[in-house]
């Protein structure tokens, strides 16, 4: 897609909502508000809100692969117009919020908390999440991304937590690489804590599993997930790449080029349908949205669906 | 910016099936290679940081490095020049050649980087590459579409159709070995023929002034020993300080590309003084942006690169696409190519492909010297929106 309109897309999203797709901070809040916990403390819980944009994410490709489908330029006068309702009030992908699918992205959060909560971890989480920021950074776009980046350190910092707990492989990035620059905080990701005190309900699956990209190459770490999977009773097939050699999604470059996108996810998916096992593993929610997508017959769980 | 252009040819290549089998076999091939090659050479890992090293300290000092190495080519009895522009290496090719009309080629990304073929052509030479590979996409094109892979996208109907017409010879397209045959026949005489040959270099030794050259064909040798002049085109990142440090460049290079050994490494000093070799060496060392990038602390990492190709061959994109990520109009291709485009030559081509990258990070765990594409990458399109 043409990256003007990308960009105009994306910041009149901001403006109205602080957040690229229109999911406002509040609505990222939300999946926590039946859960009693506190707002403020010295571990925070931080979602980074690709979860909660899940829907979203998952129709505007959807749009796109479509629109470049019928041509580049039909994909961005398409993309034009519908920028130019943005300002005016008028969000076709409004409707999702009503819809239930959202539920089942809103569900892998609760399930992180609950398994947090039953391993003795006392945490909190905010009420307004701001998001993690990642398509600024992977476009480029630095402004927006260090006034993101602020914006998250702010609000860590008004909770007053000294640690992070992440949920998604690109909020551990960012807060391990680029919040730094901003504020001290250690950070890490939901399985590091889990596998030291959880005990996993045992299931009997047998699964393949995906390593995220950036856990395995940015945050070292490929064994947790296993080792949890494992005291899960969860029988492991591993594709030919895997851990430090696992194999990208393609959704990192969905929004600009979301056709090879889709056929970079069916390669993926290639590698991880010949162990055989009917079911894949990921902990990522883009890696599930990209994988999901072209799946098949195939079903495709999040960690946190498997081991909680 | 716009990236209509790009989105077309990407999705193009992407439905090239013949492309897309290639791909699969080439990369799989080398994936298994290069793991055969690693549980033989455990300490090859170690290897490749200690060449990091020594060529992070050679990049700080790279000028220098380069004048040491054009007195130690003198020295030898060569001659040695130092291009800044692609023109300027043009201009000084031209005077060794003078009105010598056949010239044999050894595959050269550097030399294709300054459009030496092309250049040669126009100005009447009778130009051959003579990498089999490299040959095919002299004639056939569009562009040679992997560091070491270069003739990937082609089928072999495509080559069988094009030997039939260039040699007026029956040719069958699945008797591939005979194809092979033909072509190698066709070049033996051009060896004899031609009075310049030009290579590339993979690493030069600056204290002896010995440019150092892998490869599987011979076609190498036998263009450097057979014309009367030999002329190397070598881009100034790859000048190390000594024969030593050039050697374990060479072990890398080859081992990151999948073999135990290459079937032949030339290590070449200088003309010889019997009627043997060719006569006068000719030494031409490019700056074309590296001295400037090589100041950048994000783009100076790219100058690291031995060219090894392993990063193409594992890169989820350049799986689906191969050499067309970086555009036809780069000679350059994948993540490290359009940095390299973007060191080298059109910042707008490169900045354009630069949004092609998934930022997934396979390639550094590839890369011998474990250089950061994705964040050179990024750093290309956020200098993108500033530039345009």
């Amino acid at each position: 897609m043409e990256l003007e309109v990308l960009r105009e897309l994306l910041e009149s999203n901001i403006k109205r909502t602080s957040n690229p797709l229109g999911v406002s901070e509040r609505e990222c809040g939300k999946w926590a508000e039946d859960l009693d916990i506190p707002e403020r403390g010295e571990v925070l819980l931080y979602t980074g809100c690709l979860y909660q944009m899940a829907p979203q994410i998952e129709l505007f490709s959807d749009l796109l692969r479509r629109l470049e489908s019928i041509g580049p330029n039909f994909l961005d006068l398409s993309m034009k117009l519908y920028a130019s309702f943005l300002p005016m009030g008028i969000d076709v992908s409004a409707p999702i919020k009503l819809m239930k699918k959202k539920s089942r992205y809103l569900n892998i959060l609760k399930n992180i908390a609950y398994a947090l909560r039953e391993s003795g971890v006392k945490f909190a989480c905010l009420r307004e999440e701001p998001y993690n920021g990642v398509l600024y950074h992977d476009l480029g776009l630095d402004e927006l991304f260090e006034k993101q980046m602020m914006r998250i350190a702010e609000k860590i910092r008004e909770a007053g937590a000294k640690e992070v707990i992440t949920v998604d492989p690109h909020s551990t990035y960012m807060l391990k690489y680029h919040l730094t620059e901003y504020l001290d905080v250690e950070v890490f990701h939901y399985s590091e804590i889990l596998l030291k005190s959880y005990e996993p309900t045992r299931k009997g699956l047998e699964v393949t599993l995906h390593d995220p990209c950036y856990l395995a190459r940015w945050s070292d770490s490929t064994e947790q997930m296993r080792e949890l999977l494992r005291k899960a009773g969860v029988i492991l097939r591993e594709p030919e790449f895997s851990r430090k050699f696992t194999g990208c999604c393609g959704g990192p470059i969905e929004s600009i080029f979301p056709n090879l996108a889709s056929k970079i996810a069916e390669k993926r998916l290639e590698e991880l349908k010949s162990t055989g096992a009917d079911k894949i593993v990921v902990a990522c929610p883009i890696c599930l949205l990209n994988l999901k997508k072209v799946a098949g017959g195939l079903e495709v769980l999040d960690l946190a669906e498997v081991v909680v | 910016m716009n990236l209509r252009e790009v989105s077309s040819l990407l999705i193009e290549a992407s439905s090239n099936s013949f492309l897309r089998t290639s791909l699969d076999r080439a990369n799989l091939s080398y994936w298994e290679l290069r793991k055969s090659v690693f549980s033989k050479y455990p300490y090859l890992r170690e290897l490749a940081d200690r060449v990091r090293e020594v060529k992070e300290r050679s990049l700080e000092r790279m000028e220098e490095l380069t004048q040491i190495a054009m007195e130690s080519v003198e020295r030898n009895g060569g001659f040695a020049y130092l291009a800044r522009t692609p023109d300027e290496a043009r201009r000084i090719v031209d005077e060794i050649v003078g009105d010598s009309r056949i010239i044999v080629k050894g595959k050269s990304i550097t030399s294709d980087e300054v459009r030496l073929r092309e250049h040669l052509t126009s100005r009447g030479k009778e130009v051959y590459e003579t990498d089999l590979g490299e040959f095919l996409v002299q004639f056939i094109g569009p562009k040679s579409m992997h560091f070491i892979s270069v003739s990937i996208h082609l089928t072999r109907e495509r080559v069988a159709e094009f030997l039939r017409s260039f040699l007026g010879e029956e040719v069958d397209k699945d008797d591939i070995e005979s194809m092979v045959a033909l072509v190698r026949k066709f070049l033996r005489r051009k060896y004899f023929e031609a009075d310049i040959g030009i290579s590339g270099a993979n690493a030069f030794a600056a204290d002896e002034g010995c440019g150092f050259i892998i490869e599987n064909e011979s076609n190498v040798r036998l263009s450097i020993s057979l014309p009367r002049k030999h002329v190397i085109l070598v881009g100034m990142e790859k000048v190390l300080p000594t024969m030593l440090d050039a050697w374990r460049a060479v072990e890398v290079i080859t081992r990151y590309n999948g073999y135990k050994v290459s079937s032949y490494v030339n290590i070449v000093r200088g003309p010889q003084k019997d009627e043997f070799g060719p006569r006068e060496l000719h030494v031409i060392f490019l700056d074309n942006g590296r001295v400037e990038s090589s100041r950048d602390p994000i783009l100076g990492e790219a100058l690291l690169c031995l060219r090894c190709g392993a990063c193409q061959y594992l890169c989820p994109v350049f799986w689906i696409v191969g050499g067309y990520w970086g555009g036809l109009k780069s000679v350059y291709s994948g993540g490290i190519g359009v940095i390299w485009e973007y060191v080298t030559g059109s910042k707008d081509e490169a900045i354009k492909h630069s949004f092609a990258c998934l930022l997934c990070g396979r390639c550094k765990e590839a890369c011998p010297m474990q250089i950061d594409q994705q964040k050179i990458l990024r750093e290309i399109r956020k200098r993108g929106y500033s530039e345009y």
